[in-house]
């Protein structure tokens, strides 16, 4: 049981501020992912949460527990390391036994649940290893396995994928998922991955210059962005952007670009950006706004394609089209686009004009 | 038969020749002295001082260690020490009964040094190198400073401290100045030995519930065995060899160390030189003893596997 409160949490290093004033409620058994380039600020946040780092203002509660002061040993988190920080010294066993050694758990207890745990995570034939004996992803599974085996009840985990290949990480990733499953318990996961971020979470808090952008469900997220970082941040290939300003008649307009605007988006006038997602294009049709433009490179990815045009008015745009689409370079091609697909951001604020 | 690849053959076996001659001079430029110690130690005054001299022992004898072990039983005055002995020539030093207490002494206090050192220095070193607190480098530049000054130049104060504490001519007088010398070193050779172990180490030891004391003991002492034997040898030889503040602050046998006692013999109105020589290689067995011991456990690579890479 356990839910995370942050309540205006401060980290300050000299005259930075790594993290600002963070308010964030984290709710039991929830998968939260901190999200964002490095230098956000997640890792901290994540560390003050650990009792890892002090905290310079604010305060930290479990269950309504202010744990702000309290030193990581008394917080009861697990926490798994990008780095995986495998004890060099100990067999694999002796790793995920630890720390149930130092609570003084009885032998064959201990002998129990390291069993379990090596069970769970298939590691089950390395027991006798050291860790410089594992491979990258055995040793990751190690490190989940000395976190799973206390059966915390406060999961925090930096950027654990991160030093694996792109193979190992997919089934990691499920693996780490099915555990957040079997386990119930609250996971705080650090990742700059967006992909690994959408799979994974629950709710995702957008981190930038230690303040979240924007905090919600990955659907939420994808689908109406808080600002143009949050935008341009999740979606690969990434968001259009095209600046431009609103005309009479609810148009977005750059030149010969136009696109008609939902009804009620955006004062005549006002300069914006408009931000149109690679995969928001289709054939041509009734209630669809069309674009004209050129191919200029196409990328077939097997199951998809992806184009790179410049529409009317020598407007660069990505689309991401179904791998039926048979376009050449050079071919002139018409695309589809629902208007309520298009994301709209004042130029000034960069924030999203609902 | 595939020719190996790499420079031609002839200046390869000179580059060997030479690398051979210069490892042949290196090797009896530091074992020559040592050499002589033991060799001479096994001879008579008369053999030692032959011309040309005796490079081997042509007639090895142990007269010489013998007569360091009875020293005690036997009266030496200026009367009696012309007698006896025909390794040492007769000349047996006024304070050769000293010696082997003297050995104890150097003992017992190297022992202490060594242990106090590195309990000392670890807790300090630990502290500073991993505990994030306000000032921790000013503590290390003051720790690191005080070894600047040159140890003679404190030889007076500290007599005068050493005295007025009423500590002169004690063991503990010898251990507690060494440990003023011994520990800024350790602190600073385990400060970079610490940092270079991996932080998210002790980040996980944290986290797996491990205090500083646990942290210290699980992670830091395991992984930094190389240089804690380092330490250990390092301060048990300072104490060892060290001869300027034994000298000033010891006075006779129940605090003399062993290389106050055999300077000492050279005083005398006549030198032994096999005496002195004797004694000498009992000097250098402890220290050659520990590095035998110890030489095994200064081995690199303890953390690999510890972090990626």
């Amino acid at each position: 049981m356990a839910t995370i409160r942050c309540d205006a949490l401060t980290k300050r290093y000299g005259a930075v501020t790594a993290v600002d004033a963070l308010d964030l409620t984290i709710a039991h058994g929830e998968f939260m992912v901190l999200l964002g380039p490095s230098g956000c600020g997640k890792t901290t946040t994540l560390n003050m949460i650990a009792g890892l780092e002090e905290i310079s203002d604010g305060r930290l509660l479990f269950d309504e527990a202010d744990v702000t002061w309290q030193p990581p040993h008394k917080r009861e988190v697990a926490m798994v390391f990008q780095s995986y920080a495998l004890y060099p010294n100990k067999t694999v066993f002796e790793n995920i036994a630890f720390p149930l050694r130092l609570r003084g758990v009885p032998r064959e207890q201990i002998d129990r649940a390291v069993r379990q745990a090596a069970d769970q995570l298939e590691i089950a034939h390395l027991l006798e290893r050291r860790p410089h004996q594992l491979s990258g992803g055995q040793r990751q599974r190690v490190a989940l396995g000395r976190a799973i085996v206390r059966k915390p009840s406060v999961f925090l985990m930096d950027e654990p994928l991160s030093n694996l290949d792109a193979t190992l990480r997919l089934s990691m990733r499920s693996l780490i998922k099915r555990l957040h499953h079997g386990l119930g318990a609250t996971f705080v996961y650090v990742t700059h991955d967006q992909a690994e971020a959408m799979t994974l979470a629950d709710r995702i808090a957008v981190m930038r210059g230690g303040l979240i952008q924007q905090l919600d469900t990955p659907d939420g997220i994808y689908a109406r962005p808080a600002n143009l970082f949050v935008a341009s941040f999740l979606g690969s290939p990434q968001i259009n952007l095209v600046e431009g300003a609103v005309e009479d008649g609810g148009v977005f307009a750059r030149g010969a670009f136009r696109l008609p605007l939902p009804a009620g988006l955006g004062a005549p006038g006002r300069q914006v950006i408009l931000g149109l997602r690679p995969e928001d294009v289709g054939p041509p049709g009734e209630g669809l706004a069309t674009l004209h433009a050129r191919v200029e490179l196409v990328s077939p990815l097997g199951s998809e394609t992806h184009l790179e045009v410049r529409a009317t008015g020598e407007v660069p745009l990505t689309l991401r089209v179904p791998k039926e689409w048979r376009a050449r370079e050079g071919d002139l091609i018409e695309v589809g686009v629902a208007p309520e697909r298009l994301h709209l951001f004042d130029r000034a604020s960069e924030a999203r004009i609902a | 038969m595939a020719l190996r690849s790499g420079p031609p053959l002839a200046p390869r076996i000179g580059r060997g020749l030479l690398l051979a001659l210069f490892s042949a001079l290196f090797v009896l430029y530091v074992a020559g002295p040592v050499g002589w110690l033991v060799s001479s130690s096994l001879q008579t005054e008369a053999q030692i001082t032959a011309v040309p001299p005796n490079w081997l022992p042509p007639d090895p004898t142990f007269a010489n260690f013998e007569a360091i072990f009875t020293a005690a039983d036997r009266e030496v005055t200026y009367e009696t020490r012309r007698q006896g002995d025909p390794a040492t020539g007769g000349f047996l030093p006024s304070g050769a009964a000293n010696l082997l207490p003297s050995l104890w002494n150097s003992l017992t206090v190297g022992l202490w040094v060594a242990v106090l050192n590195l309990l000392l220095s670890l807790t300090a070193a630990y502290a500073i190198a991993v505990i994030d607190f306000r000032g921790r480098r000013s503590v290390l530049y003051t720790v690191l400073a005080t070894r600047v000054i040159p140890d003679i130049a404190l030889v007076v104060p500290l007599f005068l401290v050493v005295r007025n504490l009423g500590l002169i001519n004690s063991l503990g007088a010898l251990v507690v100045t060494y440990l003023a010398v011994t520990v800024p070193f350790t602190i600073f050779i385990l400060i970079s030995y610490f940092e270079g172990i991996p932080r998210d180490l002790y980040r996980a030891a944290r986290i797996d519930g491990c205090g500083h004391w646990g942290a210290l003991r699980h992670v830091y002492l395991p992984l930094s065995l190389p240089a804690l034997v380092a330490s250990l040898t390092f301060a048990f030889l300072t104490s060892w060899n060290e001869f300027v503040f034994a000298l000033v602050l010891t006075q006779n046998v129940a605090a003399q160390t062993l290389p106050i006692v055999i300077s000492g013999f050279i005083m005398d109105f006549t030198t032994s030189f096999s005496f002195v020589n004797a004694a000498g290689v009992i000097a250098i067995v402890p220290p050659v003893l520990m590095a035998i011991v110890f030489q095994r456990y200064i081995v690199s690579g303890l953390t690999a596997g510890a972090v990626k890479g």
